[in-house]
């Protein structure tokens, strides 16, 4: 009985973080860095120089070597830029028949100041520069008494680099090390997670990712060496630790008390490999990457077994530049191995109280997780652009992420419920932009869901479908 | 304890090899890096490090009219020159340059070897020889290589055109046609007022490829 107890504890935990993962990404919160007008300020050219078309966060083959030589091209100027994002989510369906749908959907339809964020980015000496962004989400959490949104101030993304350029006719070397708080953040291709896809802070995405993908973004305080040599080979191996203690400055408004901040046992290795080549106005590249990590399944007592994730992924991206077109395809697929931590595996399975009978005898010890993510793009003139996305999120029956079906019960709304317990989750973005100013971007997109917690229909055990879930988002946003 | 100090190790080596070399700095407003060093550590990413660029977004340097590549720089630093390219890429990068940098600059490019274009289009090129040598005498467009030179070579102020990527000359060309953005290089407005578009294709293509 006491084990029983135990186990609902977590699995309404589990599926807690599930439905509040998955809330996130449908009521349009992700957090993301983008255009940073003070590098402008700092080398004095337009943004189309480092990104891509204009399409800020994508970079450019030279935006890359800005980056890789740690952001210290040019001449040390005002280090502070800002950002502000103002969006409109429209859900397909806000029915909720298993909740409160003005608790689920309570910005549907409306305009909102989505998030603003502070950057503090530049050279610091030739050597050594960096960013660090601090955001402002307005919508962050839900008050559980009246539903009511609250902001939150918070660390973002932050890459604080030192670098070297060995250059002459015999050799081509950069190398360097980077200090950051979200693996894959310190890449300069926009092919790994944390720059290729949902890059607009708000755009809709898959609930259930690879915990390389973005899940342990702020969490984690990394360091570590890279080497670029002849444009052609990048290999680097960083480690990452629980971002606390002196660390704690870049997991501001992070915390284990609030929820959403995991603790990891000791170092974790992160390794990234790519091949580059460029070729009159086209270039390429595929890689690989990965990590290694355990995490202590309850961040309140980081004690005892953990959970293991092993993370790999291949990507590969291409870009046309040759003005004024601009072409980009990015893609990625990333492979999980999940071994539960004692504490969650072989626990009861969640309850059907309409039957009164158990979904899943015991819990799993191990999971499988993929995710394949596919974008291209166009751009003309740097000014109107146009993209279209695919993810593919599968994985094994996973009894951690099946939701109770249980009536009236807002823990466990419908629009993030999961009957099967399988994660396969599916989805199509076609977006178009402007950008009237190069500092400026207006956007609509629309994501059809195709398939969502493992069925694109019923994938509830109350009706709902995953088209219900498909969003039109509509966005502005500027930098200065 | 272990783990702090790995990382605190980690910054405090990163910070002090950051005690940087001025033959290795990427700082474009201290007119004590040389131009050899701007070229290798800055220019290099674009124009490749022996000025023969890659992409065609990107004009080739190598070989270049020393007078040409110091007319331009100047051009650039001080917003006489205002074609997009030129102000999206080269009005911040040359705005701290000392006319010591420049020079030394507009050296290392006129100093390196360069090389030729891909040949594309036969016709095209046979078609571009013909303006190039000959100019479109009933459109009043006179012969290119009487000031770029029979080879494209250049001469002073007259900038080499062989080798150059015809992406890059195609837009000069607009430009000069359409604009009044390049003021420094007025002449070629004329010059270039009767050729059509075929025309330039043509005779980019001929001259990507000398």
């Amino acid at each position: 009985m006491w084990s029983q107890g135990i186990a609902n504890v977590l699995r309404k935990r589990a599926s807690n973080a599930v439905a509040l993962v998955t809330l996130l990404a449908l009521a349009g919160f992700s957090s993301t860095a983008a255009a940073v007008p003070s590098f402008a300020r700092q080398t004095g050219q337009n943004c189309v120089a480092c990104h891509a078309g204009g399409q800020y966060p994508e970079l450019t083959p030279y935006g890359r070597y800005f980056k890789l030589t740690g952001y210290t091209i040019g001449e040390r100027a005002m280090p502070l830029s800002g950002m502000a994002v103002a969006s409109l989510v429209k859900t397909s369906s806000t029915n909720d028949p298993n909740g409160d749908r003005y608790a689920d959907f309570p910005k549907d339809g409306n305009l909102i100041f989505q998030t603003a964020s502070l950057f503090l980015a530049g050279k610091v000496s030739d050597n050594v520069g960096g960013f660090a962004q601090f955001t402002y989400g307005n919508y962050d959490t839900q008050s559980a008494t009246d539903s009511h949104w609250k902001g939150r101030s918070m660390s973002d993304n932050f890459d604080l680099r030192y670098a070297d350029h060995l250059i002459d006719s015999n050799r081509d070397l950069i190398f360097g090390a980077t200090l950051n708080n979200n693996p894959t953040v310190q890449d300069v291709w926009n092919s790994v997670p944390a720059w290729g896809y949902n890059v607009v802070p708000g755009s809709s995405g898959p609930g259930i990712t690879p915990l390389l993908a973005g899940g342990l973004a702020q969490n984690v305080a990394g360091a570590g060496g890279y080497l670029f040599w002849n444009k052609t080979l990048y290999a680097e191996l960083s480690s990452y630790r629980t971002a606390d203690g002196i660390w704690s400055f870049m997991s501001q408004g992070f915390d284990t008390n609030l929820g959403n901040q995991q603790i990891l046992k000791g170092n974790n290795p992160y390794w990234r490999i790519a091949l580059s080549h460029d070729w009159g106005a086209h270039n390429a590249m595929i890689g690989a990457f990965g990590m290694a990590a355990d995490v202590y399944p309850d961040a309140t007592q980081p004690s005892g077994s953990t959970t293991r994730y092993r993370d790999t992924g291949i990507d590969a991206q291409y870009q046309y530049l040759l003005d004024p077109h601009v072409v980009t395809v990015q893609g990625s697929y990333i492979h999980e191995r999940i071994h539960w931590a004692d504490s969650i595996a072989n626990q009861p399975g969640a309850y059907d109280a309409a039957n009164g009978t158990a979904l899943q005898a015991l819990t799993n010890t191990s999971d499988t997780l993929d995710m394949l993510r596919l974008k291209a793009s166009y751009v003309y003139q740097a000014k109107y652009g146009g993209s279209l996305s695919y993810f593919d999120v599968r994985g094994s029956n996973n009894s951690q992420y099946q939701t109770a079906v249980a009536q009236n019960d807002p823990l466990s709304p419908s629009v993030s419920g999961s009957r099967s317990s399988n994660p396969g989750t599916s989805a199509w973005t076609a977006e178009a932009f402007w950008l009237p100013v190069q500092y400026a971007r207006v956007g609509v997109q629309y994501t059809w869901f195709t398939r969502f917690n493992g069925a694109s229909s019923n994938y509830d055990g109350w009706g709902r479908s995953a088209k219900d879930n498909n969003t039109l988002f509509l966005y502005v946003w500027g930098a200065y | 304890m272990r783990h702090t100090l790995f990382f605190v190790a980690a910054i405090s080596a990163s910070l002090l090899v950051g005690c940087s070399s001025i033959e290795r700095s990427r700082n474009l407003a201290s007119p004590e890096v040389s131009g050899k060093t701007l070229a290798e550590q800055v220019c290099s990413s674009c124009h490749g490090l022996t000025g023969n660029s890659e992409s065609p977004n990107f004009p080739k340097l190598a070989g270049q009219q020393r007078d040409y590549l110091l007319a331009q720089l100047t051009q650039f630093r001080s917003h006489n020159r205002a074609d997009p390219a030129g102000f999206e890429y080269m009005w911040g990068l040359s705005r701290s340059l000392s006319d010591k940098q420049i020079g030394e600059l507009a050296s290392y490019y006129a100093a390196s070897a360069p090389t030729s274009g891909p040949a594309g289009n036969p016709q095209m090129i046979s078609a571009g020889e013909k303006i190039f040598n000959g100019g479109v005498s009933d459109k009043g467009v006179p012969a290119c290589a009487s000031c770029h030179g029979p080879k494209g070579e250049g001469a002073a102020a007259f900038p080499r055109l062989a080798g150059q990527h015809a992406d890059y000359l195609i837009k000069q060309l607009l430009v000069f046609q359409r604009t009044n953005e390049r003021p420094e290089g007025s002449v070629m407005k004329t010059v270039a007022h009767g050729l059509s578009a075929d025309d330039i294709q043509a005779v980019a293509s001929f001259a990507q490829q000398m």
